[in-house]
């Protein structure tokens, strides 16, 4: 479904990414980990056709995301680091746009599958963090796409909200592969199937997650001094 | 990218500041013309052709300003770059949806020609040839300002530079600069301002050399913008 092999990102003369490889089949639910600036974002942006690799081949879907950008995003959902969303557009506005874009039909069976459907006619801007971070999300889940790219999508709400984040991607994981990044160990415990921490621009770890309370942190921590 | 358009164009119909701006500019080309009118005694829309580029100047950039520069500080760019639109589509859609609203403070000028018709013989070819110059010289400035904003994320950097570049355009064909630079340099840069272009159009004459200058400007400037849209790597 999704596969980098080889692949670089250079930033004029600086790596963002150094010849990493992975793979993600379906139904994969793919932690993703490293600290700040280990290339988390920038990979997810190459997965996506958004950024082009410098070296290295990727393929999603059997398209190269670069050459085919539109047909893959057609497949792909994504919610991108700090949920970036038009503050002055009501939520019923904004997500039918989306859903217009995506020929996804109506949005209001994602609305009420994310909890939307009492905040439709409010302007984002007028809403709480953790229903904006609903609203980035039911975006990306618009159309049905076949994967969902999720960079940091409990980054900044609080535990209540997070587990209610997490319970939505835990079902939607059912049917999608999934990409999360986060900063938030114990989420990877309880949500990924697969994990792959980066540090420095290279993958350090890429395996089932540990079993038990506890394991991610102490992996992340021996990779990550 | 129709979807994309409506978007945009709701943005200025939902938001005061778009009709304060084109109401505003309604306001200034009214006024202007009527001011001078019973002065100069003429049933002519020429003065009014001669004055709307200099209120282009200030009004499409404000307009414009907000295109890419906000959407680059507020990082939503992403957002559009990550749902299936092509660059090509962005940047279509965000042009076309200030020239609508640029149309529109147009089209508040109309109540001009159709008062001086009945009051006096007006030509109306000319004057249809004359509003066909101005769109496509608002088209122009409206390339331009959207290059600028797609070069920042400060929108009041955007609308500064665009009305700085805008504005040398217009005085390489204006006396202004006679004795600034010598006369043949003048002459030949007078053939690359849109003011210059603009004169057979007010003159009600549809110069294929000028039509051809002004697509050629809007399409220089949106590739531009298309091309450092792409420059993300």
């Amino acid at each position: 479904m999704i596969s980098l092999t080889d692949v670089t990102k250079k930033f004029k003369d600086k790596a963002a990414v150094s010849d990493i490889s992975f793979s993600a089949k379906e139904k994969d639910i793919i932690g993703f980990l490293g600290p700040n600036g280990a290339g988390k974002t920038t990979t997810m942006r190459l997965i996506l056709g958004y950024l082009s690799p410098t070296q290295g081949k990727i393929s999603v879907n059997n398209f190269n995301p670069v050459d085919n950008r539109i047909e893959i995003l057609k497949t792909i959902g994504y919610l991108p680091e700090n949920n970036p969303l038009y503050p002055e557009m009501k939520v019923s506005e904004y997500l039918k746009f989306v859903a217009d874009v995506k020929q996804a039909g109506s949005y209001l069976a994602t609305a009420k599958e994310v909890g939307l459907e009492d905040v439709l006619q409010s302007r984002i801007e007028e809403l709480s963090r953790g229903f904006k971070q609903r609203v980035g999300l039911a975006a990306s889940m618009l159309g049905n796409p076949k994967i969902l790219i999720l960079d940091e999508p409990t980054s900044g709400l609080d535990p209540l909200e997070q587990e209610k984040i997490k319970e939505l991607i835990k079902k939607l994981s059912l049917k999608k592969t999934i990409i999360f990044s986060t900063h938030i160990l114990s989420e990877v415990e309880e949500v990924a199937s697969r994990l792959i921490i980066i540090n420095a621009g290279k993958i350090v770890y890429d395996d089932g997650k540990p079993k038990g309370k506890g394991t991610v942190e102490k992996l992340f921590r021996k990779l990550i001094k | 990218m129709l979807t994309l358009y409506k978007k945009e164009l709701n943005y200025y119909l939902n938001n005061p500041v778009g009709y304060i701006i084109v109401i505003l500019f309604a306001v200034f080309a009214n006024f202007f013309f009527v001011k001078d009118i019973f002065v100069t005694g003429s049933a002519s829309m020429r003065p009014l052709f001669g004055l709307l580029p200099w209120l282009f100047l200030v009004f499409v950039p404000a307009l414009s300003m907000r295109s890419f520069a906000e959407e680059k500080r507020q990082n939503t760019i992403e957002v559009l770059l990550t749902l299936p639109f092509s660059e090509t589509q962005i940047v279509a859609a965000k042009f076309l949806a200030v020239l609508t609203i640029v149309s529109f403070g147009l089209i508040l000028t109309f109540g001009l020609p159709i008062s001086l018709s009945l009051v006096a013989k007006v030509y109306y070819p000319e004057i249809v040839i004359g509003y066909l110059g101005e769109i496509l010289f608002a088209a122009g400035l409206t390339a331009i300002a959207i290059f600028f904003s797609s070069l920042t994320k400060n929108q009041i950097v955007a609308f500064l530079v665009s009305i700085l570049v805008s504005f040398l355009l217009l005085v390489l064909s204006t006396d202004f600069l006679a004795t600034a630079i010598p006369k043949f340099i003048q002459d030949f840069l007078t053939n690359f301002t849109p003011l210059y272009h603009l004169e057979n159009f007010v003159k009600g004459i549809l110069d294929i050399r000028s039509l051809i200058y002004f697509l050629s400007l809007i399409a220089g400037f949106l590739f531009l913008t298309i091309v450092n849209l792409e420059k993300r790597n």
